[in-house]
């Protein structure tokens, strides 16, 4: 009777944080954080992330997109490969600006958030029979090249279900939850300092930062995805680095996206 | 004159039973051992933050450090490493503890 009783009030609380999630309310309130410290960046302008605030870094930004980006040629190998192996041939990468776009997206019947690599690996091995590693390499470029088909829409999570929205909550959890030795959460550094210098590098915005993943990091030399950046900033605050495509990650993006609806999704994806 | 015989008795019993017990006799059951203590409690909570994700980066390595100390008989290095990355998991399960109800401040 006791165990019956406790799953009951559990399940009340899990379905009533749930009940109570209002993404659109915690998106302004979320953009109207970066309003309040940098009133004079447009809404838009958060697509160029970190240098949507700092000038003399947007200058390098744009010598180096006004020449051949360093990424041009992996994400035309993007393109070869996404022909190559087919990935066409799966639904869901059957139109890639409309898939980019859908994704991430919770799926009811598997009762998960599926992200735009998910389907990406998933259909490579459809079609394939083998495995694709979900950080860099093959997903990073053939995701790159699927998100350029999308540049210029804009991102539009849907959080709907009840399950979307329990998923959405431990996103946004992980996000803001202090963890590894320097006691620090994600938003420490991406909300609350952004702008802000740590060691030689300002700490980017999280408001924009899904518009341009997988991104080029200069410090990779390469393109990774989203989920390759999260597990650099985990072992940066000194936290264990959970896996690419982890439930954790997974939800997290789904959080980290929805928050930056309505901005538009970018091919310009060089970061420092 | 009676507690004095009681004393004595009582100092012979205990003499000759250490001396039954032999020198390669270990008076320690592992309870006592500090540093079996510190390294399997160390182990547990890690293994208790891993699952709930919330492991530090450098305490698994951290026990294995004080694994090899101990291999190589620096136990007071062994003892001071198991007990850093007991405190490390720790601390990483009173971040655990919170972790869920974490949200914005604005």
């Amino acid at each position: 009777m006791k165990k019956l009783l406790t799953a009951v009030v559990s399940l009340g609380l899990v379905v009533g944080t749930a009940s109570a999630t209002d993404v659109e309310a915690d998106r302004k309130a979320f953009v109207g954080h970066f309003n309040s410290m940098f009133p004079n960046v447009e809404f838009a302008d958060y697509t160029n992330g970190v240098y949507a605030l700092d000038e003399g870094s947007r200058e390098q930004f744009e010598e180096i997109l006004d020449g051949i980006p360093p990424y041009e040629e992996a994400v035309e190998k993007g393109a070869a490969e996404f022909e190559k192996y087919n990935l066409a041939k799966c639904d869901a990468l059957k139109d890639p600006a409309a898939a980019r776009v859908a994704h991430p997206y919770y799926d009811e019947k598997a009762g998960t958030v599926v992200t735009l690599e998910g389907t990406i690996r998933k259909c490579y091995t459809e079609q394939t029979g083998k495995k694709m590693a979900p950080m860099k390499g093959k997903i990073a470029r053939i995701s790159s090249w699927i998100s350029d088909q999308a540049a210029g829409e804009k991102i539009n999570v849907k959080v709907e279900s009840e399950g979307a929205k329990a998923a959405y909550e431990k996103g946004k959890a992980f996000f803001f939850a202090k963890r590894g030795q320097f006691n620090m959460s994600c938003a420490d550094c991406h909300v609350y300092n952004s702008g802000k210098k740590a060691r030689a590098d300002i700490l980017s915005p999280a408001l924009g930062h899904t518009t341009h993943v997988p991104m080029y990091r200069a410090k990779w030399g390469g393109i990774g995805t989203l989920h390759r950046r999260y597990g650099g900033c985990l072992k940066n605050m000194r936290a264990k680095p959970l896996m690419a495509q982890s439930e954790e990650f997974r939800n997290m993006e789904f959080y980290h996206q929805a928050m930056s609806n309505g901005l538009e999704i970018t091919a310009d994806r060089y970061r420092k | 004159m009676k507690k004095m015989l009681l004393t004595t008795f009582a100092v012979f019993s205990l003499a000759a039973q250490a001396d039954y017990l032999g020198s390669s006799h270990n008076w320690n059951d592992g309870s006592s051992d500090p540093y079996k203590a510190a390294i399997a409690a160390a182990e547990s909570d890690h293994a208790k933050a891993l699952a709930a994700s919330m492991a530090w980066r450098d305490t698994g390595a951290m026990i294995k450090e004080a694994k090899k100390l101990k291999a190589a008989g620096k136990k007071d290095a062994a003892l001071a490493m198991a007990k850093k990355a007991h405190m490390q998991a720790v601390n990483a399960l009173a971040q655990a503890a919170v972790a869920g109800s974490a949200g914005p401040r604005f």
